[in-house]
């Protein structure tokens, strides 16, 4: 497992609404029925509907904070571009299949943050522990606990998702049988 | 603390004494189930990572009935690409076109799928399994993972119980249940989120048969329902002893089980319902929607395509055509199905009233590959749902109702209370 991942994230909110769906209000539908995986392709558009330029502004370790029932629809596309750019997401609430996929993205997100859109605003500087699950806005002084990604979940994470687990795991698999 | 009957499987599979809702745990499933329409995918980004070799090929069930008669020079191309995937992955459940038929309910009536089992499948229609008392959980592309490694990562669900109260009067389905169930849900009359819950039924359930539980798991399904589970009665187990390919053991929920909500639904006096279009929560009483003109009908999906679905349709068109404007598909949910129908008479039947035989399978419910409907066009089905565009264009208007619904609806060429025909 790779020493050097970051779970604090430090960066500046940027906070969205209750009921974002993924297509339109995260990747516009195109990205989504083109079947873009590439995480090239669904950059420039992350947002694009409603923040054209927005993977421009953003850096890494800017948090993206969201409102109940965000990004409805179990796709994965958006995620994959927030992975890319080094970004966290932090939910009230979102459908669980849509969290399995930003999960399976490699992305950190935690969910069920009760009223987190109500402990920020965009621009605040935040500080966010995903490991953890502490919440600190800098800006504000606010500080909150929220449930962490689960123990289950810290590898799969870390390993950047479902493919690079998987490669790891085959690689291990292949080094065993080197091993004899 | 006693358990839920999802709790108690996922325990079991995972070789736990205990599991609590939130935990993350990696079943050992009794099969993996893969359709026709992602075996590509999964290929591609095993083969793109060099993994050669499947965990379980011994376990691993391919079945072909989202696009069976290829429709299209693509869907041919897919189909030879899976044949040769079944052949170097050493896959010899492998049910190629005409075998077998629609992978949410061959494996229940063959025995393939018994009570108490769990298993993964890359598609979220596999809650039927609660039919029979079993589990099927849905891991989209993440099927991949399972086909390389035999397991996932599975976040134990809460569970909501439902009770059934009463018994459905005469021409009333289990279909229509789902659609009411959906609409309250909807509504929030009953309070309860369904996001990534197993529901679990109650109740006055004996009335039920296989076919009649399966149509109970479908509705609660598009208002994202992880997993259903109606506890196997007696007939239901009696049909899985005499069709068991496999040993079982059927699961029960414990008496002091822990639910996250406990709902009542009292059905003895439902209506037939009709979903309105846009989606299974648009239930009305179907005098709310009688008269509407039709042009095109389907039978069959997941929650529809057994053998006494086909039944209902074919007791209702004995000796009666459908009007002459209205086009009529059917699609059986398996070859043994369509084989049994066959020899009972209900082709026959079917055919003389000018219905559209399919192949057992998905039928036009994926994604139009077989009977879509044009801009405009009214349909009345029994498909999984009716969201806009579901088959064929975005605005045609597409009704859901129950097989008799449907059936009545094709002969009147308009929606029709079935209990208007007499049998």
């Amino acid at each position: 497992m790779p020493t050097e991942f970051d779970w604090l994230l430090k960066g500046r909110c940027y906070k969205l609404g209750h009921d974002v769906p993924h297509a339109g209000g995260v990747v516009p539908n195109r990205i989504i029925t083109g079947r873009h995986f590439d995480p090239k392709e669904i950059v420039p558009y992350l947002f694009e509907e409603t923040d054209p330029g927005f993977h421009e502004r953003c850096k890494p370790g800017d948090i993206i904070v969201a409102g109940r029932n965000f990004g409805m629809g179990p796709k994965m596309n958006g995620y994959i571009a927030m992975q890319a750019l080094g970004l966290g997401l932090v939910c009230e609430s979102m459908p669980f299949l849509a969290y399995r996929a930003a999960v399976g993205c490699g992305l950190r997100v935690m969910t069920d943050c009760v009223n987190a859109t109500e402990m920020c605003e965009t621009g605040d500087e935040l500080e966010v522990d995903f490991r953890n699950g502490f919440f600190i806005n800098k800006t504000r002084d606010i500080r909150r606990e929220y449930p962490p990604v689960p123990d289950g979940l810290l590898e799969l994470i870390e390993l950047g998702g479902n493919t690079g687990w998987l490669a790891q795991w085959w690689k291990s698999q292949q080094d065993e049988a080197a091993a004899g | 603390m006693g358990m839920t009957a999802v709790e108690k499987t996922l325990a079991a599979k995972s070789g736990r004494t205990s599991v609590a809702p939130g935990d993350v745990v990696y079943p050992d499933p009794d099969f993996i189930m893969i359709h026709d329409g992602v075996v590509m995918g999964a290929a591609r980004e095993l083969d793109a990572l060099g993994i050669n070799r499947l965990a379980a090929p011994d376990k691993v069930v391919m079945v072909t009935d989202h696009d069976v008669i290829y429709g299209s020079a693509r869907a041919a191309e897919r189909g030879a690409f899976n044949r040769q995937a079944a052949r170097r992955w050493g896959v010899k459940n492998f049910f190629d076109v005409g075998r077998g038929g629609h992978g949410h309910i061959f494996p229940m009536e063959s025995g393939m799928l018994l009570p108490g089992m769990f298993y993964f499948d890359n598609d979220r229609h596999s809650t039927n399994a609660g039919a029979i008392g079993a589990f099927g959980f849905r891991m989209g592309t993440e099927i991949s993972r399972v086909l390389a490694t035999g397991t996932n990562w599975v976040l134990v669900p809460h569970t909501v119980r439902l009770r059934i109260k009463g018994a459905l009067k005469p021409g009333v389905h289990a279909r229509d249940i789902g659609f009411r169930l959906a609409m309250l849900l909807e509504k929030g009359v009953l309070a309860a989120d369904l996001d990534y819950r197993v529901l679990e039924y109650a109740g006055d359930l004996d009335q039920f048969d296989l076919a009649a539980r399966a149509a109970l798991c479908s509705s609660p399904t598009e208002v994202r329902a992880y997993g259903v589970f109606v506890p196997p009665s007696e007939a239901v187990l009696a049909h899985a002893r005499a069709k068991a390919q496999h040993p079982f053991t059927p699961v029960y929920a414990d008496a002091d089980a822990k639910y996250e909500a406990d709902l009542e639904l009292d059905v003895s006096s439902l209506e037939p319902q009709v979903a309105l279009p846009g989606g299974v929560q648009n239930a009305v009483d179907i005098r709310e929607a009688a008269g509407t003109k039709i042009d095109h009908v389907f039978l069959g999906s997941c929650g529809s395509g057994m053998y006494s679905d086909m039944e209902t349709a074919a007791a209702l068109l004995r000796g009666r055509r459908i009007a002459p404007h209205v086009r009529m598909f059917i699609a059986p949910g398996s070859e043994a199905s369509t084989r049994r129908m066959a020899r009972e008479g209900l082709l026959e039947i079917f055919i003389e009233a000018g219905a559209v035989m399919l192949p057992a399978g998905c039928g036009p419910c994926n994604d139009a590959v077989v009977g879509p409907v044009h801009s405009g066009e009214v349909s009345i089905s029994t498909a999984t749902n009716n969201n806009f565009g579901r088959f064929g264009a975005k605005d045609a208007q597409l009704y859901l109702g129950s097989p008799a619904t449907v059936t009545a609806s094709a002969i009147a060429g308009k929606i029709i209370d079935p209990r208007e025909f007499s049998l």
